[in-house]
């Protein structure tokens, strides 16, 4: 029973930042208009920032401050790139997947030659924190609770910017249909930069959150997650957030039950064939595409 | 008395590559009137609405808007200038509530936000009725209510109305003519009209173009041109 408590409270934790991962990348999907495989790099990326400040000043306030500023450069900065795919109502699923995945492979390339010599980063001690909560057998560490909590507190203020406020109803428009937002008087550009603005502070929050729950990271983690974000919010419907919502955790459960209960080398397989499984039965995904 | 002259598109031409759609069209609507413009489908009607909105590109001539020349200026800011366009075919985000519709509406001035939505409800009560409700689920002609409140929303100069009668039956297409006609009656807006059933279109306006293959062939007050014999053959459905 132990076991199971214990592998929960990981899933979920998990899964909480693949929800915040879904979510950004969903919104790239629905405003944007593309298929921003490079999100989850750009959010290792930010990792790394957050690691060489903190190497270099020990001061956790700059290296938070420079992880967010770096993960929303990187995101404005890649926003003309995208631009000229964008012209069209749909997303060019096509054009934007080949752009973002050589994206992806120079950054790649870059953290594994140029940073750190290409060795994973560990962060200290007391960035990590230890085991905050203890019921008997079962401890949360602090990693788990902030990734718990800060995915709630994210998601919250994610829906409640999309539904309660100007801004997210301008995003929800131009998710709809571009061309008569454009017509009504949006100024379409200002607000697509302005999603790869929230995009980018939303993937400085989750750089943070998960340098704590995983403690280091590598040149390879992108690779690693970007392939299960993708995979993801294609089962739950691409473009469907609250689709997304679900699937994430259920992602971080599946995979934390295969290694608690059956081994960890094959948690990856298992739940890559779960997602498999689900697509041929339903090519919609769970939730039904939204775009 | 002279009226304020709102718009004036002088030698205007725009083409899809080889394919001239404008050549050299001008034309003018001055505050108060009702001015519509009819033409075949193809005839250009859509091509011009669209240069003046600047989703299309001119490749010679002018458009002006109060005096300003808005010929190469960006949509947006064009519409915050205080041109609305209602689009062909009631669009408006199915996914939204009608509120969030009409909030849309008001992006470029949000202030007296409240005051603004009281006076739409006022001359469409059903959208009050049902301001909570998702806009999708709305009839064909209350969308299209839907799509005007929108437009007055932010009080512009001039409204444009591109083929408000396409997809609606007849009777809520006169509905729709008689609110337009009230709101420049009692309101004082300005349309400019574009519209392919000619009667409808020349019953409800002071002013008319007639667009033919892209150039503006006949002009006139809707009088004239309703008594014109070749408007009459061509549009009308007169065989005298």
């Amino acid at each position: 029973m132990e076991i199971f408590i214990a592998q929960l409270l990981n899933g979920l934790s998990l899964g909480s930042i693949y929800v915040l991962l879904v979510t950004g990348f969903n919104l790239m999907v629905l405003v944007a208009r593309i298929v921003q495989f490079a999100y989850p790099h750009f959010v290792v990326l930010s990792i790394y920032a957050c690691w060489e400040v903190l190497q270099l000043t020990n001061n956790m306030f700059l290296a938070v401050l420079s992880c967010i500023a770096v993960s929303v450069i990187l995101n404005v900065l890649s926003e003309p790139i995208f631009r000229r795919l964008t012209n069209r109502q749909d997303v060019d699923i096509n054009a934007s997947f080949v752009v973002s995945m050589a994206i992806a492979l120079v950054i790649t390339d870059i953290m594994s030659h140029s940073i750190n010599h290409g060795f994973p980063i560990a962060f200290p001690t007391s960035w990590i924190g230890g085991n905050l909560v203890r019921f008997g057998l079962i401890t949360l560490s602090k990693g788990q609770i902030y990734a718990l909590v800060g995915g709630i507190i994210a998601v919250l203020i994610f829906f409640y910017l999309l539904y309660q406020t100007k801004q997210g109803r301008v995003f929800r428009a131009m998710a709809e249909n571009r061309y008569a937002a454009r017509l009504i008087g949006i100024p379409i550009v200002k607000a697509s930069i302005f999603s790869y603005v929230i995009a980018g502070l939303l993937g400085g929050f989750i750089a943070i959150l998960f340098s704590i729950l995983l403690g280091s990271a590598s040149p390879w983690l992108g690779e690693f997650i970007a392939l299960k974000v993708i995979a993801v919010s294609i089962v739950a419907g691409l473009g469907n957030l609250k689709g997304g919502l679900v699937c994430g955790l259920l992602l971080g459960v599946v995979e934390a039950m295969a290694m608690g209960y059956i081994s960890g080398s094959w948690s990856n397989a298992i739940a890559f064939i779960i997602m498999l499984l689900i697509i041929l039965i339903k090519p919609q995904g769970l939730f039904g595409v939204k775009i | 008395m002279k009226k304020n002259n709102i718009l004036k598109i002088k030698d205007l031409s725009v083409s899809y590559g080889p394919i001239k759609a404008l050549k050299n069209t001008s034309l003018e609507v001055n505050e108060g009137e009702i001015v519509v413009l009819i033409g075949a489908n193809g005839a250009g009607k859509t091509t011009l609405l669209k240069a003046i909105l600047g989703i299309q590109k001119a490749q010679s001539g002018s458009i002006f808007f109060l005096g300003n020349d808005i010929t190469h200026k960006a949509t947006d800011k064009i519409v915050s200038l205080g041109i609305c366009l209602i689009p062909e075919g009631h669009i408006i985000f199915s996914s939204m509530t009608v509120l969030e519709n009409l909030q849309l509406g008001a992006y470029h001035n949000s202030q007296d936000m409240d005051k603004n939505l009281e006076r739409v409800f006022g001359w469409f009560p059903v959208l009050r009725e049902r301001s909570n409700q998702i806009a999708g689920t709305l009839s064909g002609g209350e969308q299209q209510m839907l799509a005007i409140g929108r437009g007055l929303i932010s009080n512009p100069k001039l409204i444009i109305v591109d083929e408000p009668s396409l997809g609606l039956a007849p009777k809520t297409v006169s509905e729709i003519f008689s609110i337009l006609a009230e709101l420049n009656k009692k309101e004082g807006y300005t349309i400019f009209l574009a519209e392919q059933n000619a009667k409808k279109a020349l019953e409800f306006g002071n002013r008319g173009y007639v667009m033919e293959t892209g150039k503006v062939a006949l002009q006139g007050t809707t009088r004239e041109l309703m008594n014109n014999s070749k408007v009459r053959h061509a549009y009308l459905g007169s065989s005298v």
